[in-house]
């Protein structure tokens, strides 16, 4: 493992710790992805409990806009679907297979997408997916290491178990995806403010939320509901 | 993705309804029959914090609204101010009674031994919370809790829209299931635009872009798309932008997004 994967994971593991802040690690995982993977982007997609998959982190808006389209077709329902890795090393191949999907993938500049699925024991909670500009196979090193990645966001929504009877799976997804949904009204309100596009406005909220110490969640909720003063 | 579940539960509240307007009550009963429950209340949150019992199904699912509200503490309580589902299978175990010492030996009095609270909410919009008693202790299975979160949407999104004075019809809340676009982030992102444009809550922003899209026809994702580039092209008179892409039919002009139109502030929304 070279210096600086070892610490990207050191780095990831650290904010594992006491205030710990689920949608920034998540976008941390992300971003690691992308780092570390050599893919143009990534996302982590969380099971709603109700069949789909929702959005919970994603490194670009790019790549937000796409993962949340894949409604019932696509490479991480069908991660979902069965349990392993998804790897479409060349879309232009699979427009038989996806042809929804793929035109949107390939208008937004993707050549390639890996879905690598996020388990806890038996039950599969999400997929982290990964999007390439570039038609390309993973090596198996490189599709261990997002498998590894993957785990560690299972890890870190597992987190979020020490809060006080906050036990079950459902609780914490349910949660997760909301905070979400919470994330992009803030998004909203401050590209709105500060004239910024949703990257910009994102930048400005995980900007913030650093130097006031405070969760991006939370953060996002005063935003919204005009309680902020800092931005 | 068109999903289902939300299909088949809104078969059952069809069930209910049998075309007439659907309420919130049509959507209890349903909901009590499709989880194998045996009640289910609902209480809405103002602005102000305050809880407000909209309905329950029987008197036992009255009073856990009314020990919640009494005591400040139980399931709902913990389930709004959370933000998640609070699931409490077995209310005679002592983990339970440390953690409402008052609302648990109530709501065993009253005859319910599980509670399941599920918040009505989307972001930051907190619309409240429907509450799922069983007589009997033991965990929601798998399937039970997905087709209890999707009545408890159905609950949520009935209550928005009817802020907003749509007719709350089958056909209006059908609507709502074939549009897979809802759950797009643009959605929530114009929400937050539009609020800080108009001087809004988001619940109200929110509940204009769904009024606004339902009676133009067109998806929310669109409407949404139509809010956020209209910011950046003309940094100007934003909501006119959805406006002018639609002209034409009347309830488009009816559910216009701008601040001067008839959409109620949400501190109205229950008067």
């Amino acid at each position: 493992m070279s210096e600086s994967l070892a610490e990207s994971f050191v780095e990831l593991a650290d904010t594992l710790v006491d205030d710990f802040d689920l949608m920034e690690f998540l976008y941390r995982v992300t971003v690691t992805c992308s780092a570390v993977l050599g893919v143009a982007a990534a996302g982590v997609l969380l099971s709603d409990q109700r069949g789909a998959l929702r959005v919970a982190a994603a490194s670009s808006e790019r790549s937000l806009e796409l993962l949340q389209r894949q409604t019932g077709e696509g490479p991480s329902p069908e991660c979902f679907r069965t349990g392993r890795p998804t790897v479409v090393a060349d879309l232009a191949v699979a427009a038989d297979h996806w042809p929804r999907f793929v035109t949107l993938a390939r208008g937004s500049g993707f050549a390639s997408v890996y879905a690598l699925p996020m388990r806890l024991r038996t039950e599969l909670i999400g997929v982290l997916t990964l999007f390439g500009t570039r038609p390309a196979a993973l090596d198996p090193g490189t599709v261990q290491l997002g498998q590894a990645l993957a785990d560690m966001a299972t890890i870190g929504l597992l987190q979020t178990r020490t809060i006080p009877h906050r036990e079950t799976l459902v609780e914490q997804l349910q949660t997760a995806i909301n905070s979400r949904i919470v994330i992009e009204q803030a998004k909203g309100v401050l590209a709105e403010r500060h004239r910024l596009d949703m990257d910009g406005s994102f930048a400005l909220l995980r900007d913030t939320a650093r130097r006031h110490n405070r969760r991006l969640s939370e953060l996002a909720r005063a935003v919204v509901d005009g309680s902020a003063a800092v931005i | 993705m068109i999903d289902e579940r939300v299909m088949r539960v809104w078969a059952q509240v069809g069930k209910q309804t049998r075309g007439a307007r659907v309420t919130v009550a049509d959507i209890c009963t349903a909901a009590v029959a499709g989880v194998g429950a045996d009640g289910a209340g609902v209480t809405v949150t103002t602005r102000a914090a305050a809880r407000e019992p909209v309905h329950a199904t029987d008197r036992i699912a009255g009073e856990l609204e009314l020990w919640q509200s009494a005591h400040g503490q139980g399931p709902g309580v913990d389930a709004c101010t959370t933000g998640g589902p609070v699931l409490a299978a077995d209310l005679r175990s002592p983990g339970e009674r440390t953690r409402w010492p008052e609302f648990t030996p109530a709501a065993l009095g009253s005859g319910a031994q599980a509670v399941f609270a599920l918040p009505m909410q989307v972001g930051a919009i907190r619309l409240g919370v429907v509450d799922l008693y069983r007589a009997s202790p033991g965990p929601m299975s798998a399937y039970e809790l997905a087709d209890a979160l999707a009545f408890t949407e159905a609950v949520a999104l009935l209550l928005l829209d009817g802020s907003t004075g749509a007719p709350a019809d089958t056909a209006e809340l059908a609507w709502q299931r074939d549009d897979p676009s809802a759950h797009h982030a643009q959605v929530h992102q114009a929400t937050g635009m539009l609020a800080a444009r108009l001087g809004i809550t988001a619940e109200s922003a929110f509940a204009r872009l769904r009024a606004h899209a339902f009676a133009c026809g067109r998806p929310q994702g669109d409407v949404a798309h139509d809010v956020i580039e209209g910011g950046r092209a003309t940094g100007v008179d934003l909501p006119r932008q959805a406006e002018i892409t639609v002209g034409g039919a009347d309830r488009c002009r009816a559910a216009r997004l701008t601040p001067h139109d008839g959409g109620l502030p949400a501190e109205d929304r229950w008067s």
